[in-house]
């Protein structure tokens, strides 16, 4: 069964919100994700904590089947690409990264992106503190937007958003989703190897849930 | 033995005191000095401490005539207690003891609470005897040169062994037996115990694979005990469920005031919060003679408690099992028991706690907190009455704890693994460890575990020729931190703004506060200020309205002798039979039962089907304790979900148990007895705990202890943020890529097996299958789905599909 997708018309713009947690922007042809945290596992297997190691190989198997079904131009990650110092998953990723040398990749840094700069050139990575394009602000943390947003709509990552959903019988549920709000977006961390923090939606929201390969719009 | 100048002297010091030893502690001492191990069963207060230790002076005196001016002797006796504040009365009385003897060995604690200081001189010089905590013995194992300190050691006593074995803690004895013993072959072990159903299984657990000739000497006490009841006057208006009794409480006061001291006992902190509120608020002279005493309330304050308790200066304490342990004091002559005990040997250790004079009577009211707890009470008088006492379950297969010594021993001296296989092997939690878990232990340890080749990276032990080494100070120094046993949930101290501390506070709980918020605390009203380095800052409230907040902790589930027990009687209040007052009192409550539903005879189940605005429950009742509901609701709700697609959220208690659903549940009495036959029972009850949370509850303890979650440093919590992962996180990783995973079988085992009996769900299941199932319709919620119903702690199980079950839910509305 492959990864779902829905079309969601927003600010003038067409995007598909993917199940696999990354949005296609179809206007700008990119590929939009935030907090791969590639070097998670392999940093904590350094600290003596035994994680093991498939998991960037899963995130980054993802991420190729994205590019593949999208054919992007380019990628935008919203921050955490790499969780720490470098270990062997940012040379894992280095290998991985040679399939796509066509398609730019661009990096929003975010709190846990602090390679050497000489590094992410290797890596064909181009950084950014914070990206414009057409009306959107993409910015890791929100809380670092710009002190003037003249109209300009925040796309950003970093709190692994998630939503609790109930149901009768006592049901309730904790899932990853995008969130639209008022001033900006919140894009879900693509990484599987993060938690989750609930997120309160304000009134006019727009929410999607992801559900293992299925997405969801819910109403408020 | 009786006329070596050690007995003598003995015999001679106590004559002076107008003292003969006991006939149990002679016996004690006969056994220690022919060289046996053994285990000595004695209740607190009866001279248990003198039984042992004295022994182990009578043959130092012996040994060296020159025992009045030999002294640094090096450790000879090291002295096992599980309460730090235990550790300073044993030492007192031992000192005291010595010091009349003549005899100039030193008397060291070594807890939590030693000093640096006084750390550096035990470094330098052993005391002759060091009273220990189970943790505190594997710090000294984690420290390097450890065989030295422990060169003369002979004797090891573990104090209390009834209040370790049945806990992650008796495995840290267990294995650090285990070491000392392989430094010295010649060591003797004894245990002290309270009584429990399992003496002999107890001295077991202590002795290992150790080949001694053991002995269990028993203390000839009884004590005559006392129960009686507070009712409630008109039983329709008491609650149905619930567990705070305040509605009881004007009946409880004038037990207190006839009382000269008076002990009560809640089944939580937060109960015992709210009760000491609600006292001073209906009894405002009791200021000043009305003290609170529980675990997160700060240690000075506690001490302060226990010390006016000696001098008889107050009237009523109110505690939890914070008070379970520890010395006796003599002006307390009432204990009430609010709520259920759970167990018929917490009661009458509670009980003991009264009645210290010479043919005093313990006596101990109950007051319950619901109406059908009065069956329990029947129950547990009963249950005394019949001496059925609790057996103390021990713990096996604790792969985490052996993780965290092994890694202990691998940060001191390094160890060699066949050695240590042997010694880990001839213990009683590992003694069926195979080769296969032992390999596996250690590959997790030095590469990270064989599942994933690309384990690269991973360090935590370094082989170097025959020993596994730590090499990283880092590394050794965090596991130092955090050895023990006890997880608790992220506690932050609560202190004055101008000074003083009041106890601690789950961090949780404060994160929800804000400025200007007031809570309770050590019976204060407090007002939230702010947080600074990890301590809540705070200052006297003028508000009239405070929460009171609740700890995280563990329900109490009723041992298995007070559910039979309890299942007899109910048999006998439903069949009308029953005798006593508590249970008469309860007719009107049955008669309601048997109007709205049905009375379930002796070889009936009762199910009931009741549609309410939270959907349609399911309520069934065996009577068979919680932990057995656990496991069977369980199992019934993974049954029906196999054949039809169906979420059920799962409640128990000690009665019964509840499946609540948002669709109707397809069980009648066509089909409903198939779902108790035990055929595919043991596979079906792996598959039924695979679609819960409950193990993955249980994952969070164990990776803590395993070392796998880092709490932090003290103080520097913040550093170490980008190394914390919730357990959880941990848990999905193991269960997707690495299911081999010997913590994560771990975690099922604890979930399930190792809490229930396998034979007593059999043998209850077995019954239900051949009884007559009752089901009835009724409308209006009964008083015995009550207390189920309103419970809050719940299990989800769910063989619907997610996307199915999303389409009914809806987003939740934060208030």
């Amino acid at each position: 069964m492959s990864l779902e997708d829905t079309a969601f018309e927003f600010k003038g713009q067409h995007w598909r919100l993917s199940a696999g947690r990354a949005i296609y922007w179809e206007e700008e042809k990119a590929l939009i994700v935030a907090d791969l945290h590639v070097g998670k596992s392999a940093h904590f297997r350094k600290a003596g904590i035994a994680v093991p190691a498939n998991i960037v190989q899963e995130d980054l198997y993802r991420l190729q089947q994205l590019i593949t079904k999208y054919h992007p131009e380019k990628v935008l990650i919203v921050g955490d690409m790499f969780h720490s110092s470098a270990n062997n998953e940012v040379q894992y990723f280095k290998i991985w990264r040679r399939q796509f040398a066509h398609i730019a990749f661009e990096l929003i840094e975010g709190n846990h992106d602090i390679l050497e700069p000489a590094l992410y050139e290797d890596l064909q990575i181009n950084l950014h503190q914070v990206l414009s394009l057409r009306n959107f602000y993409f910015v890791h943390d929100r809380e670092d937007k710009p002190s003037v947003l003249e109209g300009h709509y925040l796309i950003s990552g970093h709190i692994h958003p998630g939503i609790r959903m109930v149901g009768a019988g006592r049901q309730s549920l904790r899932l990853p989703c995008f969130y639209f709000g008022i001033e900006g977006a919140v894009l879900p961390a693509f990484s599987g190897f993060t938690g989750l923090y609930s997120l309160h939606p304000e009134a006019d929201s727009a929410v999607f849930v992801i559900a293992e390969k299925k997405i969801f719009r819910i109403f408020q | 033995m009786k006329n070596t100048p050690g007995w003598q002297a003995i015999e001679q010091w106590l004559a002076a005191k107008d003292l003969k030893p006991f006939t149990f502690q002679e016996e004690a001492w006969e056994y220690y000095l022919q060289g046996r191990s053994g285990l000595v069963n004695a209740p607190t207060g009866f001279g248990k401490t003198f039984s042992l230790f004295l022994g182990a002076v009578i043959r130092w005196i012996n040994e060296e005539p020159e025992y009045r001016s030999k002294k640094h002797n090096g450790l000879q006796l090291l002295w096992v207690t599980p309460l730090r504040a235990l550790a300073k009365d044993i030492g007192r009385a031992m000192e005291e003891a010595l010091h009349e003897l003549h005899i100039p060995w030193k008397v060291g604690i070594r807890s939590g609470d030693t000093t640096l200081a006084v750390r550096e001189q035990q470094k330098k010089q052993m005391p002759e005897v060091l009273i220990i905590t189970p943790e505190s013995i594997h710090i000294l194992l984690s420290q390097k040169g450890y065989a030295e300190r422990f060169a003369g050691l002979h004797t090891i006593v573990v104090d209390e062994w009834h209040e370790l074995l049945g806990s992650k803690r008796g495995v840290m004895v267990e294995l650090g037996l285990s070491r000392l013993r392989g430094l010295n072959k010649g060591l003797q072990t004894w245990g002290i115990s309270a009584t429990i159903g399992n003496l002999e299984e107890a001295l077991d657990v202590l002795m290992g694979n150790t080949s001694r000739q053991t002995a269990i000497v028993r203390a000839d006490v009884h004590k005559a005990i006392d129960v009686q009841c507070i009712l409630p006057d008109e039983i329709e208006k008491y609650p149905w469920a619930g567990h705070l009794g305040i509605k009881l409480l004007h009946k409880a006061l004038p037990v207190i005031m006839e009382s000269n001291t008076t002990l009560l006992f809640t089944n939580t902190r937060s109960q015992s919060e709210i009760w000491y509120q609600q006292i001073l608020k209906a009894c405002p002279e009791l200021a000043g003679a009305i003290a609170l005493h529980h675990g997160s309330i700060d240690a000075e304050l506690r001490i302060w408690v226990e010390e006016a308790l000696h001098t008889g200066t107050l009237k009523l304490v109110v505690c939890t099992s914070s008070l379970d342990l520890g010395v006796d004091f003599r002006p307390v002559d009432t204990v009430i028991q609010v709520g259920s005990p759970k167990g018929v040997a917490r009661f009458l250790q509670r009980a003991g706690r009264s009645g210290h004079r010479p043919d005093a009577v313990s006596k101990i009211w109950f007051l319950p907190t619901h109406s059908l707890e009065l069956v329990e009470a029947a129950a547990l008088k009963d249950a005394m009455k019949a001496n059925m006492i609790e057996s103390r379950m021990p713990v096996i297969m604790a792969y985490d704890v052996l993780l965290q010594y092994l890694m202990t021993l691998g940060v001191s001296d390094g160890f060699e693994s066949n050695e240590i296989w042997q010694e880990v092997k001839g213990t009683f939690c590992f003694r069926d460890l195979t080769t296969d878990e032992w390999q596996w232990i250690i590959s997790f340890l030095t590469t990270g575990g064989e599942a994933l080749q690309s384990y690269d990276e991973f360090h935590k032990l370094h082989k170097v020729g025959d020993t596994y080494h730590c090499v990283s100070k880092q590394q050794a120094m965090r596991h130092r931190l955090h050895i023990g046993t006890i997880v608790s949930d992220a506690m932050l101290k609560v202190r004055f703004l101008t000074g003083g501390y009041i106890g601690v506070i789950e961090e949780y709980f404060i994160s929800r506060l804000t400025a200007g918020d007031s809570f309770s605390l050590g019976g204060q009203n407090l007002e939230f200020v702010m947080i600074k380095d990890m301590t809540v800052l705070v200052r006297k409230s003028k508000s009239k309205k405070s929460i009171v907040p609740s700890w995280g902790g563990g329900r109490m589930p009723l041992s298995s002798n007070l559910g039979k027990m309890l299942r007899r009687k109910f048999h006998e209040a439903m069949a009308g039979t029953a005798q006593e007052e508590e249970i008469l009192v309860l007719q009107p409550i049955f008669d309601l039962q048997q109007l709205l539903s049905h009375i379930p005879k002796e070889d009936e189940l009762l199910m009931e089907q009741i549609e309410t605005q939270d959907g349609y429950h399911l309520f069934v009742y065996p009577f068979e304790g919680r932990l057995v509901h656990e496991v069977m609701a369980t199992l019934l709700a993974w049954r029906i979900s196999q054949q039809h697609p169906i979420t059920f959220s799962i409640a128990m208690n000690d009665y019964g148990f509840e499946l609540l659903s948002d669709q109707p549940i397809p069980l009648d009495d066509t089909n409903a007895q198939e779902y108790f036959s035990l055929e595919n029972l043991t596979i079906d009850l792996q598959r039924s705990v695979n679609a819960t949370e409950m193990a993955r509850r249980k994952f969070r303890d164990i990776a803590v202890i395993a070392g796998l979650i880092f709490q932090g440093f003290p103080g520097k919590a913040k550093a170490n943020r980008h190394l914390q992962s919730s357990a959880s996180l941990l848990f999905n990783v193991f269960n997707d890529y690495d299911s081999q995973n010997i913590l994560l079988r771990q975690a099922f085992n604890e979930a399930f097996f190792y809490q229930m009996e396998e034979a007593r769900l059999r043998e209850s299941m077995d019954r239900i299958y051949h009884n007559k199932i009752v089901i009835t319709f009724p409308q209006r919620l009964t008083p015995f789905c009550f207390p189920i119903k309103v419970d809050s702690l719940r299990e989800q199980l769910t063989s619907e599909k997610l996307e199915d079950r999303i389409k009914k839910m809806t987003l939740f509305t934060y208030e």
